[in-house]
């Protein structure tokens, strides 16, 4: 970037900001200093990522800026224990992921999905059985009938046991009476490399974590685990076209902790709806190979709720629940 | 040759770009800092300048978080060296003879040691990305789980060459700390182990217990000690090292660099791996391995060459298949995906221009971190004029920030303050901290694969002695370990 161009937004985002500040100080008090918000994954990884572009863009919509800080520990239970347990007071929100509906059944948190309130929806990755390009199954169907006459024998990897992609991989046994081999890696990135390298059979990671290697032509998505196909994999079926009902997905939003003030809740929903609207965060999104799906407060409710009675079933089934 | 006929195109670009190197020379000063502060590492360097990046144009965006990548691996070796606090985890071995030789009045020549080792280690491993990466991009993928296990195993090996004086005391302190990495949730069925209810201790902190075992557990030691010997000052020295000295260090900073680019090369292990095991062959080697642990320059030439040769390893992957070894090559991924450059076997076919560029940036990188890092050291060694009452306090407050730094939490500060008690009375009965650090990196490392290659398997221990690299390594790890007890026996029988 030359250094004209490089003053001139600056002084853009100055003036911005300052127009900014004076109307939405007329509109409330709050925010009067720097908000938190909590990740709870180690800095670096996808979520950490959307989090940072997230309150780069924000600055534009609030009045204060948005810092990150990193609650990493126990798959995020300690950071949204953290959450949940802070003054409501929207100084300190949190980017909650699909865990928030899973951890709590696991017995190993101290929260619950209702300890939260749901303030937008940025993000949503469906599941996908991914295979080896040189693998010899073409369609799903190939690849659950040879898993059915070999029970135990396919390895799937997963991103870590009771993890999301693990309970895919779980809900689609279940639906399908097929027996896997579940290999729990440290995250989605080794199971894919495993995959890459030919140790295991298949991954059930999402397709934006698997995409570099698909185009790459290492790497073929058999199915993917949504109600509807997803863009740039328009050739790939769903698995309800293949008659298996089974959809699952991860999903990332803005929440903050039960019982915050509704003028409070109302400036966080107003900047956030304005910050996931903004070009600049839906080209970075695209960059980082995550998916744009913004939900307002009240579907993001509905997805909390019907994921927290999902999961509860079949973490039950599975014996993962406690 | 089309490789160096490229190279030089890139060095002809970047000379046409004195943003771009400014920007690379404030990423590895950057980085060095980072690295200097504990707590902070190289991954949360790289992911905090990310979102800075994306407006840069992609050499730039790239080069910076390059430049961080390398300073803050080399930033971690000065006030391991200066304070014995080791600024991430790889400089904990640097730690054990860096501080020693500091004691000893010699901190200038351990730094610039350190320094030029470094740089060495990491031009090295460019130069292997630029003229090796297609051969050795299979390597990465060969690793499975009984690869890394057997790895590990080595890794644990080590313990016997780092355990100073008495083998046993070694030893009782790496199953302590084998013991401790057991602490967390099961890395399989990711049921709670011995977590005491605390969800803080689902994963092991490791940075706070190092920091506490090596750092606080110094300045403890200290506060016992007479506080009025205001004249025992230690000065820095000569940065440079004599050519005489640096001779004799030309093959252990060879060899260790090799070690440390294919450790680099092998998923999820980094520069903490590579140093430990430079610093072991390095002891296999020597002349005097009974030196080593009491101020030996070569432990130092060896750990920081390998951990930085590390870093042209953990790249080649990422860039060649687009495989990232570790988190930050994971956030250099993005990075590189974010400005629209798909990493794999294309990208040095579609964007070869650009890759060179790089490639020819990274050398400069190296050469800055050795231009910064020499001219600063003098400055940084100013510490060490300190009296000890004035340091002490200064080294406890900076184990403090560092070990709530890592995870922003306080939980992390009081176990760090705990280890340093039990640091403090390790240290006075004589039981050497690495083992425990060694134990705490490798130790969920073997387990973890070790479990993940049974069920891979199906449940058969074949993987031990069928697959030749497992097989490899667990047979060294077995000569490390038996060499030493044999050596004594001997000794004895003598």
């Amino acid at each position: 970037m030359n250094p004209k161009k490089l003053v001139s937004r600056l002084l853009t985002v100055l003036c911005g900001s300052v127009l900014l500040y004076w109307t939405a100080a007329y509109a409330a008090d709050y925010p009067t200093r720097q908000i938190e918000l909590v990740v709870v994954t180690q800095a670096g990884g996808g979520t950490d990522l959307l989090a940072r572009t997230f309150a780069d863009v924000a600055k534009k919509y609030l009045p204060q800026p948005i810092g990150v800080v990193n609650k990493p520990g126990g798959g995020g239970a300690v950071g949204y224990t953290e959450i949940a347990a802070s003054r409501p007071d929207g100084y300190r929100i949190g980017v909650g992921n699909v865990e928030i509906s899973m951890l709590p059944h696991m017995g190993v948190a101290r929260f619950t999905a209702e300890d939260f309130t749901p303030i937008a929806m940025l993000n949503v990755e469906p599941g996908a059985i991914t295979v080896k390009e040189d693998a010899p199954w073409k369609t799903v169907e190939e690849f659950l009938s040879y898993a059915k006459d070999n029970p135990g024998k396919v390895r799937v990897g997963n991103s870590g046991t009771g993890g999301i992609w693990h309970l895919a991989a779980a809900a689609l046994e279940d639906k399908t009476g097929v027996k896997f081999n579940h290999i729990p890696y440290d995250g989605a990135n080794p199971a894919v490399v495993a995959l890459l390298g030919g140790h295991i059979e298949a991954v059930t990671v999402s397709p934006a974590e698997v995409v570099n290697h698909v185009r790459g032509g290492k790497l073929r998505i058999l199915g993917i685990m949504a109600d509807q196909r997803s863009k740039g994999f328009d050739e790939v079926p769903t698995l309800k076209e293949n008659g298996i009902d089974v959809t699952i997905s991860t999903w990332r939003g803005i929440v903050v902790p039960k019982g915050t003030p509704k003028n409070v809740v109302d400036v966080l929903i107003d900047a956030t709806r304005k910050t996931a609207n903004d070009q600049s965060f839906r080209d970075a999104l695209v960059k980082l190979n995550m998916t744009w799906h913004y939900a307002e407060a009240p579907q993001y409710q509905e997805v909390i709720n019907r994921d927290n009675a999902f999961f509860k079933a079949l973490m039950g089934k599975l014996g993962i629940a406690k | 040759m089309y490789e160096i006929d490229m190279l030089f195109k890139g060095f002809a670009n970047l000379a046409n770009d004195p943003v771009t190197l400014l920007l690379a020379l404030i990423g590895v000063m950057l980085g060095i800092v980072i690295g200097v502060l504990p707590g902070l590492t190289a991954t949360l360097g790289v992911a905090i300048l990310l979102p800075f990046t994306f407006g840069m144009d992609p050499l730039s965006g790239i080069l910076m978080i390059s430049g961080v990548f390398f300073g803050g691996i080399y930033g971690g070796s000065i006030t391991a060296i200066l304070l014995k606090i080791p600024g991430t985890p790889a400089a904990a071995a640097t730690a054990m003879d860096g501080y020693a030789l500091t004691q000893k009045g010699k901190a200038g020549l351990a730094l610039g040691t350190a320094t030029f080792s470094s740089c060495i280690g990491g031009t090295l491993s460019v130069f292997m990305l630029i003229f090796l990466s297609p051969l050795l991009a299979q390597f990465a993928l060969e690793f499975s789980a009984a690869e890394t296990f057997a790895l590990a195993i080595f890794g644990l090996s080590i313990i016997t060459s780092v355990s100073g004086d008495s083998l046993i005391k070694g030893l009782i302190a790496g199953f302590a700390g084998l013991l401790l990495s057991t602490v967390g949730l099961d890395p399989m069925s990711a049921f709670p182990r011995f977590t005491g209810g605390f969800t803080a201790l689902f994963n092991v902190p490791f940075v706070p217990v190092m920091i506490g075992l090596f750092a606080a557990s110094e300045a403890f030691k200290s506060l016992g000690e007479e506080q009025t010997r205001h004249e025992l000052k230690v000065f820095i020295g000569r940065v440079i090292p004599p050519w005489s000295e640096f001779r004799g260090l030309i093959v252990t900073i060879l060899r260790s660099s090799g070690l440390g680019i294919i450790v680099g090369i092998i998923p999820g292990a980094g520069a903490d791996v590579a140093s430990f095991v430079a610093y072991n062959e390095a002891k296999r080697f020597s002349k005097n391995p009974e030196n080593f642990g009491k101020g030996e320059l070569k432990a130092v030439a060896a750990c920081e060459s390998g951990a930085n040769s590390c870093t042209g390893g953990d790249l080649l992957p990422m860039l060649t298949l687009g495989i990232p070894g570790d988190a930050v090559t994971a956030i250099m991924l993005g990075a590189l995906t974010m400005q629209g450059l798909q990493p794999g076997p294309l990208l040095f076919k579609e964007h070869a221009s650009l890759v060179f560029t790089l490639f020819a940036g990274m050398l400069f990188c190296y050469v800055a971190l050795l231009v910064v890092g020499l001219s600063s050291l003098r400055l940084m060694g100013k510490v060490l004029e300190m009296p000890r009452s004035v340091l002490s306090p200064m080294i406890l407050a900076l184990s403090v920030v560092g070990a709530y730094a890592i995870n922003n939490s306080m939980f992390d500060v009081g176990l760090m303050l705990l280890v340093g008690v039990v640091g403090f009375f390790m240290q006075r009965w004589e039981y050497p901290p690495s083992p425990v650090v060694l134990a705490l990196i490798m130790g969920p490392m073997a387990e973890s694969n070790f479990r993940r290659a049974l069920s891979l398997s199906g449940g058969s221990f074949d993987f031990l002695y069928t697959r030749p690299i497992t097989a490899g390594l667990l047979l060294i790890a077995i000569i490390t370990l038996l060499v030493p007890v044999l050596q004594r026996r001997i000794h004895i029988g003598k």
